[in-house]
């Protein structure tokens, strides 16, 4: 037994060919991953990374093909009736729920789904509705619902059975920015309750800014894990200054230095940033511009979209 | 028991889901057609023994037919509404709720019953009696138990195998004629009769008959053979979904194979 919330190792999943999918696929190749109890971990990684994939394992709703996967101490396989009990899924799509029936009676039909008995039931399901902000809707039909809508209620079904580890994949994918706040201001109270969440999502400032913990996976093999503090130093991509400047003379200077990497323009006019070619050179960088009398000046580490764009490459659309 | 519990609440999500779409049960509204006609002609024949059956078949026609249609198709349904890998990740067995889904409809289908009698009655103006209230109450009750056991396998076994469903729609009325619907069983050629006999609807139909009938000798181990029939439908069927759910968490995908 371990205190992880999550422990992942050596996991692979192979889709096996079949009628309509005449190539075998492997979808996860060996990952590990570990994920600490009362934190949000966040998965990062293109489309057909394989993150879903390893949700559905998780969540008990695919085998893996080889390898282990533990969940609150429960193996995934062995123990999948312990680790159902225990866990909540929320997958960011409009289907899912029994479209032609209220709100309410989808919770109801979930609560009982979960071993609660009706008095219990009744009662998780009103909080649970007031909680995700749908009192209002509660007695509308699913498919009246806007996706936004439907998605707090797919929070709500996942929550239903008031689970230690929670598992979203993509759950604010169609939210509108407030609603967006709204969840990660749910989530802060759910993880304040001792909750743990693994994070699949496709929005960088959305995973730096909830998440204590990233792992970017593509095409089913683990790039990195690290926490989000520390994520631009987990590279070896360059520091950077940012700072104002009135002339070019100290631009030519610094590009002259073999102190930087390159000098760019930002998006405000006479601000400039500067990327150091290693940390040693950049406290000498700092102090050139001083020199220069230059004295707005800022340091920062790569942001979690720029190790992730460095981490996964310019792909494009190519998957 | 949890388990009732999620069979009740699988069969109120039916009926939640069925007033949404009354389409699904159209059986209600075609039925009562499907008895006036089966009255009309045995009212002209006169012969009071092939009365009952003008009665009752077509509400057990219309049993078959909606367990048949709703019950095979439940868990592909669930497959469309991407509700049922929600299911299967749930504490609770996919089986369950399939028989209590399946439950509904047998017993909204079983109104059929009620309005087959109703239009004997007060459109015909035919003397229905029912000789031994208790043998119909309790052929009533144990047949749609054994018409939900039915179609549990089904539900699972269309899902098996690709090859099954494309007898759904062939699998009507030959079964009426090996159910002992129209004709009692004792009417087919003698080779045919030990066929009829491992299905439910052949015991259930002669005893409807028996309970009309004056004399209606060895009732109990009739209704026994119905309960054991359906029984092991039920069990058959949860086996099947099971191998379903194996599927589902082997492949990704409950895609027939
Ligand atoms: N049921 C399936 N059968 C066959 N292949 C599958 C199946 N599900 C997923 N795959 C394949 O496995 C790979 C990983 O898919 P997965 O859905 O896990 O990616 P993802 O990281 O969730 O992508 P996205 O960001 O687009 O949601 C993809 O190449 C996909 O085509
Ligand atoms: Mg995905």
């Amino acid at each position: 037994m371990t205190d992880l919330a999550v422990e992942v190792r050596g996991l692979r999943r192979v889709y096996q060919a079949r009628r309509g999918a005449p190539e075998a696929r492997t979808a996860l190749d060996g990952i590990d991953l570990d994920v600490v109890p009362g934190q949000i971990h966040g998965l990062l990684g293109p489309n057909g990374a394989g993150k879903t994939t390893l949700v559905k394992i998780l969540s008990t709703v695919l085998l893996p093909t080889e390898g282990t996967a533990r969940v609150l101490g429960y193996d995934v396989v062995e123990h999948r009736q312990d680790v159902r009990t225990r866990i909540g899924t929320v997958f960011g799509s409009e289907r899912g729920l029994y479209a032609r029936v209220s709100v309410r009676r989808n919770l109801l039909f979930w609560a009982s789904l979960y071993g609660l008995s009706g008095r219990v039931g009744r009662h998780r399901t009103e909080q649970l509705i007031e909680r995700v902000g749908l009192a209002e809707r509660a007695d509308d039909r699913v498919e009246e619902l806007s996706k936004g809508m439907v998605q707090r209620v797919h929070l709500a079904r996942g929550l239903i059975g008031d689970p230690r580890m929670v598992f979203l994949d993509e759950p604010t994918t169609g939210l509108d920015p407030v609603a967006a706040l709204d969840f990660r201001a749910l989530l802060g109270e759910l993880l304040a309750e001792g909750r743990t969440f693994l994070l699949t999502t496709h929005d960088l400032d959305e995973a730096a800014a909830l998440c204590a913990e990233v792992t970017v996976i593509d095409r089913g093999t683990l790039l990195m894990t690290s926490n989000v503090r520390d994520v631009g130093r987990r590279l070896a991509a360059p520091d950077r200054v940012d700072f104002d400047a009135e002339d070019n003379m100290v631009l030519e200077k610094l590009r002259g230095s073999g102190l930087v990497n390159g000098v760019s323009e930002l998006d405000k006019p006479g601000r400039y940033r500067a990327e150091a070619t290693s940390k040693e050179s950049l406290t000498s960088v700092i102090r050139l511009l001083a020199d220069e009398g230059i004295t707005s000046l800022s340091t920062s580490p790569p942001t979690l979209e720029e190790v992730y764009l460095q981490l996964v490459g310019d792909r494009g659309m190519a998957v | 028991m949890n388990i009732l519990r999620v069979i009740a609440a699988s069969c109120r999500m039916q009926v939640a889901e069925t007033r949404r779409v009354p389409a699904q049960m159209l059986i209600l509204a075609t039925s009562p057609l499907f008895a006036a006609m089966f009255l009309s002609v045995m009212k002209r024949n006169g012969d009071p023994t092939v009365l009952t059956n003008a009665v009752f078949a077509p509400a057990l026609i219309s049993l078959w037919f909606m367990s048949l249609d709703l019950g095979g198709g439940m868990i592909s349904n669930e497959r469309w509404q991407a509700t049922l890998e929600g299911l299967i990740g749930s504490p609770s067995r996919l089986g369950a709720v399939v028989f209590g889904r399946i439950i509904a409809v047998v017993g909204l289908a079983a109104l059929t019953f009620v309005e087959s009698y109703v239009m004997a009655r007060l459109v015909f103006r035919m003397d229905v009696r029912i000789v031994h209230p208790l043998v119909f109450v309790l052929t009533l009750v144990v047949t749609l138990f054994a018409m939900a056991g039915t179609a549990t396998a089904l539900a699972g076994l269309f899902v098996l195998s690709r090859n099954v469903l494309l007898f759904q729609n062939s699998m009507t009325y030959p079964f009426y004629i090996l159910g002992g619907v129209l004709v009692p069983v004792s009417l087919l050629p003698f080779w045919a009769q030990p066929v009829t006999r491992v299905f439910f609807l052949s015991w259930s139909s002669d005893l409807v008959r028996a309970s009309m009938r004056t004399d209606a000798p060895g009732w109990a181990w009739q209704l026994a053979v119905v309960a054991v029939l359906g029984a092991a439908g039920l069990v058959g069927g949860l086996v099947l979904i099971e191998r379903v759910v194996r599927r589902v968490t082997a492949t990704g995908s409950a895609a027939m194979a």
